[in-house]
């Protein structure tokens, strides 16, 4: 069973890890790559323990010929309703 | 450490062990409590904060040691590596600490004088400087430079302060408010890096905050307990602090990242939350998209009596990991129950209990009748037996 449910917008891009990433109650990082995104994978593993998360995300936005931009918005540095 | 001072205090960990969280002096999970020979050159430890996988540990003289994963910054030291020892924080020496949190990768630290220190990972504006930057030392939060400060609770990705004294408005957040652990605006308030008034708890009397992956709790003298942030159990998130209808005056709070615990003033321990021990055990879990079972939007709290064993038994002391809880009886027993994956339960398996289970340590005779304190990071356990 599914841990969590999280957005892509909430995951964090990890440079080192090539991987969009969420908190683990292990202490390690769910971990889901562009790839996977790509192919239409939603499961983010944690290389420590069984857990995984359920990634939301909008398919179209990881194609290869997308214009769009994969990152997500990086988080606002002052506060924004 | 000379003998003298190993006598007075026994430091066991167990859990997680992968980023050195567990000081051992090696990366291993280690599914047995662990007694580590030496923490502190300065005098036994008062207290313990764990983090995600990062440990705060206070000294008598309001020095400050930090082990565990320091890739963010979150030890303080000046650089983003982690340690399996304790080390000093340097930078916060000339200051006496008083008050200190761990986070998810951030970590707070309030001094005497009512001053406030954060570093570690700033990437939702949690270390309140006004930016997204991460910092590598603590930094004095200036916002309260004016507004002495008593308490810090650092969660998953934002942090509460609790000012010190009497104030209308007793409690702040910064940091990510995506879930309403904030509690600044009834609007969806996805960040913020500056520090904004914690609504709902205007003039209250507050004596201690709270927070975990994204929830947010305040308990006030009177034994009241407001919460805010991520519904328990797929309850609907709650943007402004919400007063908790437990039907007794709650003596202390606990917070999991799908849980809180909650001790009576008799020695009772409550859940609210997960039925047993979180999301984890909790079959009824669905998707959050379908979350319609909390009926006119009323968060729906399930709260549930653990029991801890015969009935005059009573708990002294709770403490709530990400997916595990455990607490100090009165006859001077460790408990855990939840999430074990990790041997985070220290009872020699990694199995997951939905009951409480007796946690033994060895060398615990060399204690004598001291009582032992419980704390909890993410995916692993301390305790400490000290000595009067």
């Amino acid at each position: 069973m599914s841990y969590d449910d999280v957005e892509i917008e909430d995951m964090e891009w990890n440079q080192e890890l090539q991987a969009f990433t969420y908190p683990c109650p292990c202490g390690d990082l769910f971990q889901i790559t562009k790839e996977d995104l790509r192919l239409g994978e939603e499961i983010a593993r944690c290389p420590s323990c069984s857990l995984y998360l359920t990634v939301i995300y909008n398919m179209e936005d990881f194609q290869e010929n997308s214009n769009k931009k994969a990152e997500p918005p990086k988080p606002q540095p002052v506060a924004v309703a | 450490m000379d003998e003298e001072e190993e006598q007075r205090q026994g430091v066991w960990s167990w859990g997680a062990g992968t980023d050195g969280q567990l000081a051992t002096g090696s990366l291993q999970d280690e599914i047995i409590p662990r007694f580590i020979r030496s923490l502190s050159a300065y005098g036994p430890i008062v207290s313990l904060s764990c983090g995600g996988a990062h440990v705060i540990a206070l000294t008598p003289g309001g020095r400050v040691l930090t082990w565990g994963r320091g890739t963010s910054g979150q030890l303080g030291h000046g650089e983003s590596v982690s340690s399996s020892q304790a080390n000093v924080v340097k930078e916060l020496e000339g200051f006496v600490i008083t008050h200190v949190s761990a986070g998810w990768n951030h970590s707070g630290f309030v001094s005497e004088t009512g001053a406030i220190f954060t570093c570690g990972d700033g990437s939702f504006g949690q270390l309140g400087h006004g930016d997204s930057n991460s910092q590598l030392y603590p930094r004095q939060v200036a916002y309260f430079a004016s507004k002495p400060v008593e308490q810090v609770a650092c969660g998953m990705r934002h942090t509460l302060v609790l000012l010190a004294g009497n104030v209308e408005h007793p409690v702040y957040g910064f940091g990510s408010g995506k879930r309403g652990q904030l509690g600044i605006s009834t609007d969806n308030v996805k960040s913020t890096s500056l520090p904004q008034i914690t609504l709902g708890l205007e003039n209250l009397k507050i004596i201690s905050i709270h927070a975990n992956g994204d929830h947010s709790s305040a308990l006030s003298a009177d034994g009241s307990l407001y919460t805010w942030g991520r519904g328990f159990r797929g309850a609907l998130d709650t943007y402004i602090p919400c007063l908790s209808d437990v039907a007794f005056p709650v003596s202390k709070v606990a917070l999991g990242w799908n849980h809180a615990l909650l001790l009576s003033r008799e020695g009772d321990v409550f859940m609210l939350g997960g039925d047993r021990h979180g999301a984890l055990s909790d079959p009824q879990k669905m998707p959050s998209t379908a979350d319609t079972s909390s009926s006119a939007g009323e968060p729906e709290e399930n709260i549930t009596q653990i029991i801890s064993g015969p009935a005059n038994v009573k708990v002294v002391q709770i403490a709530a990991g990400a997916e595990h809880s455990a607490f100090i009886t009165d006859n001077g027993s460790i408990m855990t129950l939840g999430w074990g994956e990790h041997g985070q339960l220290g009872l020699g398996d990694t199995n997951d209990q939905t009951a409480p289970q007796v946690v033994c340590l060895d060398r615990i005779s060399a204690w004598g009748d001291a009582t032992p304190r419980v704390y909890c990071g993410s995916g692993f356990s301390f305790v400490l037996m000290t000595r009067i």
